[in-house]
């Protein structure tokens, strides 16, 4: 069916200059992101990570002033002509000021707010509520004050504000800031069982590679504002060298799979997470 | 201050009230503080808002209301005998009339600002704007505003107590004990403190409006907040501060 084709979010030389900028943050975007898609960006600061989120989910041109060129289409809708609340019953986002996009002082109306809003019906509420704080790992913090939060539960407070809304798209910039490593993967674990089991799409800014590598199942890297890589994770990871001198990391084990290549090994597979290299090392020792 | 404010958790029949009810009663200790002359009437306003402390079990910040209050009244005390020149002189340029309005002044302050610090304490925010949207029928834009505001409050608290704390660290003097220093120290700290404030504000409108915050009307809450006896109570307690106030 030419519909199941039909990017959910389509990006076409977009290019985006912010208002008194000398330099375009976006130049000349291609990128499509298809449902069902699991995508990782990447890039170091400044990079203009945060700016291609804005224009996914409409933020740019509706909030952000500045020169747009170029087309973005979020489920098939064009967010130039689409308002950004009709934009936002298909993505959801969380932002990567956490205390900013606190809308209430207590954990449960803060999820409360985005259900109300689009008319989620009342007897759906408590278990659309429940679950969103259950699957975050956070039931226990449902009556308590936003303001008493450390930053990491705040952070899983604002995760699950927009996973309650039940989204088709998820867009997260930086949604392990402020975590430890053992929430951050929790959060990755989550995002991971929303794509797999309930064919959310999400669309995640973060700087922990290892997260990425593991999780993700396309990467897109970003420098100086564009697009220098978009392929299956495994297939950007490979080009390891020129990743580094544009300032993105590859997880250890890459990189020990980039040298084993280049000393003649014969690796075609590059190992991403620790078990693949344990793998890979067998494989080269037997 | 900004501690004041917070909700202080807790069941009791303060914390049962209906927001709008306990906004009422709180207005009603304003009015009636502002409608009576007597001395003995407003000593009585203050001995009732000391119980509203008491009865939400919020004792600790009740007190420390009233300190912080008398504090500000002793200075406007004496600016007020100073500048009343009526009546006749007891002490040195003290008159009578000026002692008489200073006290009534002073008491006056105290028993109308108390009622609606000790309100916000004892509700939730989010249950005070939703219920003057639903029972009230205020716009939600004006609720959330105010909301904001306060929720807001204890960010920019902690985001300038943590530049103290860097440039403190960095050897700036900020735990001087000369109060004008002090103030000469803080005051450049505002414009980069509003500069972050007014780019979170920004921040802050762009994810409410990605939350549907457009689509917000009076049905959307699915709180109710009816009224029940204990409001009746209050509405009692509202009818007979007021006439007490006109009669006495």
């Amino acid at each position: 069916m030419a519909a199941e084709h039909q990017p959910i979010i389509a990006i076409e030389k977009a290019s985006f200059t912010y208002e008194g900028a000398s330099k375009p943050a976006l130049e000349s975007i291609d990128l499509a992101v298809h449902e069902g898609d699991f995508l990782g960006i990447i890039g170091p600061s400044g990079a203009g990570k945060s700016t291609l989120v804005y224009s996914m989910n409409g933020i740019i041109p509706h909030y952000c002033k500045g020169d747009f060129f170029g087309s973005v289409s979020l489920g098939g809708n064009d967010t130039f002509e689409t308002s950004l609340t009709d934009l936002s019953r298909i993505a959801a986002t969380v932002f990567q000021d956490i205390d900013a996009q606190m809308v209430a002082s207590v954990v449960e109306d803060e999820i409360l707010f985005g259900l109300e809003n689009f008319g989620v019906s009342k007897t759906e509420i408590e278990p659309r509520l429940a679950e969103a704080l259950a699957n975050v790992g956070i039931s226990d913090l449902r009556n308590r004050a936003i303001s008493s939060l450390s930053g990491g539960q705040k952070q899983k407070v604002a995760v699950a504000a927009v996973l309650a809304l039940k989204p088709r798209v998820l867009l997260l910039d930086e949604p392990t800031g402020a975590l430890d490593p053992a929430s951050s993967r929790q959060i990755f674990e989550l995002l991971r069982e929303l794509n797999e089991h309930h064919g959310i799409t999400v669309v995640v800014v973060e700087q922990k590679i290892g997260l990425l590598a593991e999780f993700t199942k396309r990467l897109a890297v970003l420098a100086g504002g564009m697009l220098r890589y978009c392929d299956e994770t495994r297939a950007v990871l490979r080009n390891a060298a020129e990743l580094l001198a544009i300032g993105v990391n590859v997880p250890r084990v890459t990189t020990l799979s980039l040298l084993l290549h280049e000393e003649g090994y014969g690796i075609d597979r590059f190992a991403v997470d620790v078990d693949e290299a344990k793998g890979m090392i067998e494989g080269i020792v037997a | 201050m900004a501690g004041l404010l917070d909700y202080s958790a807790g069941s009791t029949v303060l914390h049962r009230l209906n927001p709008i009810a306990k906004i009422a009663l709180a207005l009603a200790v304003c009015i009636a503080a502002f409608l009576s002359d007597s001395f003995v009437y407003l000593l009585v306003l203050l001995a009732f808002n000391v119980c509203i402390g008491l009865v939400g079990g919020i004792r600790k910040k009740t007190f420390s209301l009233l300190f912080g209050l008398v504090k500000i009244c002793i200075f406007l005390f004496v600016l007020q005998v100073l500048f009343i020149r009526a009546g006749t002189p007891v002490f040195l340029f003290v008159t009578d009339e000026g002692l008489r309005i200073a006290t009534l002044v002073v008491l006056r302050l105290i028993d109308a600002t108390m009622p609606l610090a000790l309100m916000l304490a004892l509700t939730q925010m989010s249950d005070l704007s939703n219920a003057l949207v639903k029972v009230l029928h205020l716009p939600y834009k004006y609720a959330f505003t105010v909301t904001t505001a306060l929720k807001f409050i204890p960010v920019f608290t902690d985001e300038m107590s943590s530049i103290i704390e860097s440039q403190t660290a960095r050897g700036v003097d900020f735990d001087t004990k000369n109060p004008i220093r002090k103030l000469r120290l803080v005051l450049p700290l505002c414009a980069p403190l509003l500069i972050t404030s007014v780019g979170r504000t920004e921040q802050a409108a762009m994810a409410a409006e990605v939350r549907g915050f457009y689509l917000r009307d009076r049905s959307s809450g699915s709180k109710e907040y009816p009224f029940g006896m204990i409001d009746g109570g209050a509405l009692a307690v509202i009818v007979v501060l007021v006439v007490l106030a006109v009669l006495v």
